[in-house]
């Protein structure tokens, strides 16, 4: 196996992974969150650890048995169906989000996949008067070449905060 | 100023005046009367397993690291250096045989004992400016540990931890003793919501009364297996001690294993449960036929177990969470949500146990997400000139003459008070624990010379 290359920002294959992530995030932000399953692998795993403080030198900094979602296909379907009730109140009304995608860098990955970084700023702002939110992350994500074109089997999220400044995580990042 | 005595009067007629989700003065009420005195949950006794691991947790503005000392003894330290009040350890968990301050250096050992003071003789002239033997970081004034959980007080006289937790031990026990090896604690998430923190703690103790309608998504999602209404209506209040809970009503006709199998759990876990809960604790399952739902201790550890399905083939699996509100200002509010399971559980049962938890609780949880958009509109309402109109009625459960509305339940195994169905009672328990802190005069504490002058 060949360690994963850094593809050039004009190689077609990063093109495509840089449009699937832009386009991913046009669906987050239209609140198209059925066409955002239809991106995903059945087998997807989707992940996002609990940062935390750690001394320098400690060798972790997240925990490796905690994570904000650590969710399969069935876990986020279920979610997404619970946002199409009527009695979804933490997202109705829902919030205005804003995925700010970027820091894109695309490798090679195993044979029909590619593994792509991201950096992501999420903007959430819900009701009238509230402050908004920030979220800020790294994304780690391998996509998979389908015969629907690139779809998306893991991702891993590094959020930046240990204590998260947002009332919950009704959204997707 | 405001006329606190007023309020714990309304408080305690169970008209409660709406400003106090969302006001100052109560506030610092709370900080200088409420959390100087009772007992409040650091940590779990699994999350620093060996000799130097350590955690950092608060109790409001105090910081305190929570380690385990080289002899495997729990020490409770407040994280302020004794030299200048530098913070000594500003990472939130580690392992660690002592802690330097980064300032001027001063070492103390995991134990909290002062072993390093640069300069001594030349800055000091030895002991004879500072004696430096039997330092140490000032620790908490009372420590408590119980099933692991990790308590304390800052009240040197505190009532042993033990003696607080009465009657809610016994409770506790479904929880953090599942088998004789006890449970483990994962995390915790942690995430601030603008939120005064009472209500989450308020809500943990007694309201089945939200659940049909701030949870109907879930329901609807199909998430778990029976409606949820009917489930929470004959379910069971209780008040023991410190702490109030609900419960499930359980299907009729169960026995012991079969009640426990009904919520998803494998037999193996079944014997520990046999092994380590008393006739009293197993009878509340078998005969009584009710199953702990959420709970809080006062003030501000609540407890829940529920039992989703976590695939599309329709397996049920329980979980435990732990959660405290830890209060950051009248408006705000951290919560730390930790999942829970017991120690000697097969590893198959603590993924799912895992899964089932980060589906509906937790900083993503479908639970949870409602709760806390709640939470969050009502103290924005609580903020202002008009809330201080508006006494909300919270008594539920009562005839105007202060009567219940029901008998008390009878035949229910566990100790305390229970009523079948839906009430306010365990909410004003909750607050008249309150009450009974707020009304008291502020804690004044003495503070020690830190080797000073003899």
């Amino acid at each position: 196996m060949t360690a994963p290359r850094l593809l050039g920002y004009g190689d077609p294959a990063h093109l495509a992974a840089h449009q699937f992530l832009v386009e991913e995030a046009a669906l987050l932000d239209a609140g198209d969150y059925a066409g955002w399953l239809g991106l995903l692998c059945e087998d997807i795993r989707y992940l996002m650890p609990v940062r935390v403080t750690t001394a320098r030198g400690t060798g972790f900094d997240s925990l490796a048995d905690m994570a904000h979602f650590d969710e399969d296909m069935y876990a986020l379907r279920k979610r997404v169906q619970r946002l199409a009730t009527d009695h979804a109140w933490a997202e109705d009304p829902p919030s205005r989000t804003r995925h700010l995608v970027t820091n894109i860098r695309t490798f090679s990955g195993g044979p029909g996949e590619l593994r792509v970084e991201s950096a992501l700023l999420l903007f959430r702002s819900r009701g009238d008067t509230r402050a908004a939110d920030l979220l800020s992350a790294g994304r780690t994500d391998l996509l998979r070449e389908t015969s629907d074109g690139l779809r998306l089997a893991r991702r891993e999220i590094t959020v930046d905060e240990s204590v998260l400044r947002t009332q919950n995580l009704a959204v997707f990042l | 100023m405001l006329d606190l005595a007023a309020v714990v009067s309304d408080v305690r007629r169970g008209m409660v005046p709406a400003h106090v989700y969302g006001d100052p003065e109560i506030f610092a009420a709370e900080r200088d009367r409420l959390f100087t005195r009772s007992w409040v949950f650091l940590a779990h006794e699994s999350e620093i397993p060996d000799p130097g691991d350590y955690v950092v947790r608060r109790v409001i503005a105090d910081s305190f690291i929570v380690a385990r000392d080289e002899s495997g003894a729990v020490k409770v330290m407040f994280n302020m250096c004794l030299h200048r009040g530098m913070q000594v350890c500003r990472a939130e968990m580690g392992n660690a045989s002592h802690f330097r301050c980064p300032y001027h250096a001063w070492t103390y050992r995991n134990d909290g004992q002062l072993v390093g003071l640069p300069f001594h003789a030349e800055a000091y002239g030895g002991d004879d400016g500072f004696p430096r033997q039997g330092q140490s970081l000032l620790p908490a004034p009372s420590l408590g540990i119980h099933n692991g959980l990790i308590f304390i007080s800052l009240d040197p006289d505190a009532p042993p931890l033990r003696d607080y937790l009465g009657d809610f031990a016994f409770y506790l026990d479904f929880y953090t003793r599942q088998s004789p090896s006890g449970v483990e604690l994962r995390g915790p998430q942690r995430w601030r919501i603008k939120a005064n923190w009472k209500i989450g703690a308020e809500n943990f103790a007694g309201d089945s009364y939200h659940t049909p309608h701030t949870h109907a998504s879930v329901v609807e999602i199909g998430l778990f297996r029976e409606p949820k209404a009917s489930k929470r209506k004959e379910g069971a209040l209780y008040v023991a001690g410190p702490g109030a809970g609900t419960t499930y009503k359980l299907p009729p006709g169960g026995g012991f294993a079969d009640q426990l199998r009904y919520v998803g759990y494998p037999d193996e876990m079944i014997a520990g449960m046999a092994e380590s809960w008393s006739a009293g604790q197993r009878a509340l399952v078998a005969d009584s036929g009710f199953m702990v739902s959420a709970a809080t201790l006062f003030p501000n550890l609540s407890l829940v177990h529920n039992w989703p399905q976590i695939d599309a083939s329709g397996t049920v699996v329980p979980f435990i969470s732990l959660r405290q509100w830890q209060p950051v200002s009248e408006r705000e509010t951290e919560v730390l949500s930790w999942f829970a399971v017991d120690t000697a559980a097969p590893e198959e049962f603590k993924r799912n146990s895992y899964r089932a938890y980060l589906m509906c609780f937790g900083s993503s949880g479908m639970f949870e997400q409602d709760d806390v958009e709640n939470w969050v509109s009502i103290t924005d309402m609580a903020t202002g000139s008009m809330a201080r109109r508006l006494n909300l009625n919270s008594r539920m459960g009562l005839t105007s003459a202060g009567r219940p509305i029901k008998p008390t339940l009878a035949g229910f195994a566990g100790p305390g008070v229970a009523y079948q169905g839906f009430g306010e009672f365990n909410q004003r328990h909750w607050l008249c624990q309150w009450s009974d802190h707020i009304e008291r005069e502020p804690a004044i504490p003495a503070a020690a010379d830190m080797g000073g002058p003899r």
